[in-house]
């Protein structure tokens, strides 16, 4: 399959790329570059909700903030604890936390779905915000990482390089692997259930299961994400929860594009580093953000991604994609 | 004990408030089927236009109240034509998307020219002074949010169910294609509901002003408790609005009174009953 090679050759490249990074950056470009790292593991998940399944979700921060807080309040109530136990139990209590929401929010589509997830993830929000004596509240909670224990040795984290490539490999791993479910079974069903749903319900699919799966897993992917970003900032504030977080995401999976694998990550890098210049500059932030927004679904709804597929089939004569139809094609040609 | 009235005409007073702004939100969704992130924004434009029309310019609470909903029309008329209609085709993601923008924006500019702090708005008149209800010395403002909510609500419904005008925004939901074909200009329609939900969300600015006072973070506030009424009411339906949001009103009001910390997680707990109990709202319908 030549889309295939061409994804597989994306992420090795940019894999290799990550590695080599330190070497050429400075301290306050690979931390920003970390923080990259970490969100497109977060565009990803997203991005399997809104492009591959179609459910436009505002509460996926309740996830991350959910995996961010679990991991804070671990570090700092169980003395001791090990990284990997860290990561189990924040990955543990978003998979909970999925098939619960997923349950109560999954019996609506569209506009519906997309408000009852922005409810909750205020709900989130507002726990946080009150439950001062566990997450600290407005103050938000701060914490040392713990060193990685690899069996035979212990590696230190608190320098910047080291957590770095920690954050490359476990988040390379993670993002593989959903690229890797999307061309499962299971993530054909949920795009297939985009493009019809009844007709796969006929063909005895059960749906509800489907994406509910589909639902926790991502979920849980964001939740990772969310361990991860505690980790780095070492601080972990109400922030993390609000339906900002979710706004951001959707931003950047929405500036890459959502027709394609790897344009959330592209939108990442270009929302990172845009929001880093404009920070410096204006304090106006959000008008630009609400701008973009507008100006993009006005005239360029197919995302950065989507405008760099448009050129390659232009000069290349091919299509990449991992939309419906192709993916639809597949299924239905046997 | 004697606080329990008192209580209960707070929680009228805010759920008249949240019926307002829910009303708009709820008509434009079942009308149109658009949810509209930026109407909470617009709400907001309303509050602080009410601020220069009354504290600077006329010193008249009525001025605000005439003059606000007529700008937010005209405001939401130019956003239905010129934007929404034009991504109408990318189907739901693209309008959410569309008004979610418009909400960041509106809240900026707002910021931006009225500056980041609060600002105070007096009623004007009569409405400024108190009234005794079975020995109760209470304000006249909270009574009249009260009663203009129901004024709205019935309007609204009369309009809907009785009039020439009604039948045709129902046959335009119902069957716009048709509906055309009869000859009616139900881009035009759609239009004219738009706009008139956006007015009633600036009439619910104007309104909120002098009760919650006007801050940057108003819009979203009273969004999420918009959005949980019309969860709990029911998609679109406004006789679950109204109500849901004297329902919330109420929790909200005692909720403070009762067990402070809790009283704004009660308002989601009662969402998350309701949905689990009956997914559609109160009175929605099963899609």
């Amino acid at each position: 399959m030549k889309q295939k090679s061409i994804s597989i050759m994306t992420i090795v490249v940019l894999f290799l790329a990550g590695i080599f990074m330190p070497v050429i950056l400075k301290q306050y470009h690979l931390n920003m570059l970390t923080e990259i790292v970490i969100f497109s593991l977060y565009a990803v998940s997203y991005n399997l909700l809104l492009g591959y399944a179609g459910l436009l979700s505002f509460g996926h921060a309740a996830f991350f903030g959910l995996g961010a807080f679990v991991t804070a309040v671990a570090i700092i109530h169980i003395p001791g604890i090990s990284l990997w136990n860290v990561i189990l139990l924040g990955f543990a209590s978003t998979v909970f936390a999925g098939l619960i929401l997923g349950g109560l929010l999954l019996r609506h589509k569209g506009s519906y779905f997309a408000l009852l997830t922005l409810a909750f993830n205020a709900l989130f929000y507002a726990v946080a915000t009150k439950w001062h004596s566990v997450t600290g509240g407005d103050d938000g909670l701060s914490i040392t990482r713990p060193d990685l224990n690899l069996g035979f040795t212990t590696l230190p984290l608190s320098g910047l390089t080291s957590f770095y490539y920690l954050t490359l490999a476990i988040m390379g791993v993670a993002i593989v692997f959903c690229w890797y479910f999307t061309h499962t079974a299971m993530g054909k069903t949920v795009v297939l259930m985009r493009e019809n749903e009844d007709r796969m319900k006929f063909l005895g699919y059960n749906t509800n299961i489907s994406r509910l799966i589909l639902f926790t897993f991502t979920g849980a992917v964001a939740g990772l994400a969310g361990v991860f970003y505690t980790f780095h900032f070492q601080f972990v504030s109400i922030s993390a929860v609000s339906v900002d977080m979710t706004t951001a995401v959707l931003l950047m999976v929405f500036v890459g594009g959502t027709k394609t694998f790897w344009g959330p990550i592209l939108g990442v890098f270009v929302y990172v580093i845009f929001q880093n210049y404009l920070s410096n500059i204006t304090d106006r932030w959000p008008l630009f953000m609400g701008l973009i927004f507008v100006l993009m679904v006005l005239y360029v709804p197919g995302g950065l991604s989507g405008i760099i597929m448009d050129l390659w089939q232009r000069f290349f004569g091919k299509k990449d994609n991992n939309g419906g139809e192709s993916a639809a094609a597949e299924e239905a040609t046997p | 004990m004697s606080d329990i009235p008192v209580f209960f005409l707070h929680g009228l007073a805010y759920a008249g408030l949240l019926f307002l702004v829910s009303a708009g939100l709820t008509l434009i969704f079942g009308m149109m089927n658009v949810l509209n992130f930026a109407h909470a924004a617009m709400y907001m434009v309303g509050a602080y236009l009410s601020y220069t029309i009354i504290m600077q310019l006329t010193g008249q609470f009525w001025m605000a109240l005439l003059i606000c909903p007529i700008i937010l029309f005209i405001i939401g008329a130019l956003v239905e034509r010129f934007l929404l209609r034009r991504v109408h085709a990318q189907g739901h993601l693209g309008e959410l998307l569309l008004t979610f923008g418009l909400a960041y924006i509106i809240t900026e500019l707002v910021k931006w020219y009225w500056g980041n702090y609060p600002l105070a708005v007096n009623v004007t008149g009569f409405l400024s002074g108190t009234i005794s209800i079975f020995g109760i010395v209470y304000p006249i403002y909270r009574i009249f949010i009260f009663f203009s909510a129901v004024l709205v609500g019935a309007v609204m419904a009369l309009i809907l169910y009785k009039t020439r005008l009604g039948i045709i925004l129902r046959a335009s939901v119902n069957d716009s294609e048709m509906t055309n074909t009869l000859g009616v200009n139900v881009p035009l329609v759609f239009m004219g509901v738009f706009a008139f939900g956006t007015a009633l969300s600036g009439f619910a600015g104007v309104i909120a002003g002098p009760l919650l006072s006007t801050f940057p973070g108003m819009a979203q506030e009273i969004l999420i408790d918009a959005f949980v009424v019309i969860v709990v009411g029911g998609f679109g339906s406004l006789g679950g609005a109204i109500v849901a949001a004297l329902l919330i009103g109420q929790l909200q009001s005692f909720g403070v009174l009762l067990i402070p910390k809790l009283s704004m997680a009660l308002v989601y707990l009662l969402m998350a009953i309701v949905l689990v109990i009956k997914p559609s709202g109160l009175f929605g319908e099963e899609s």
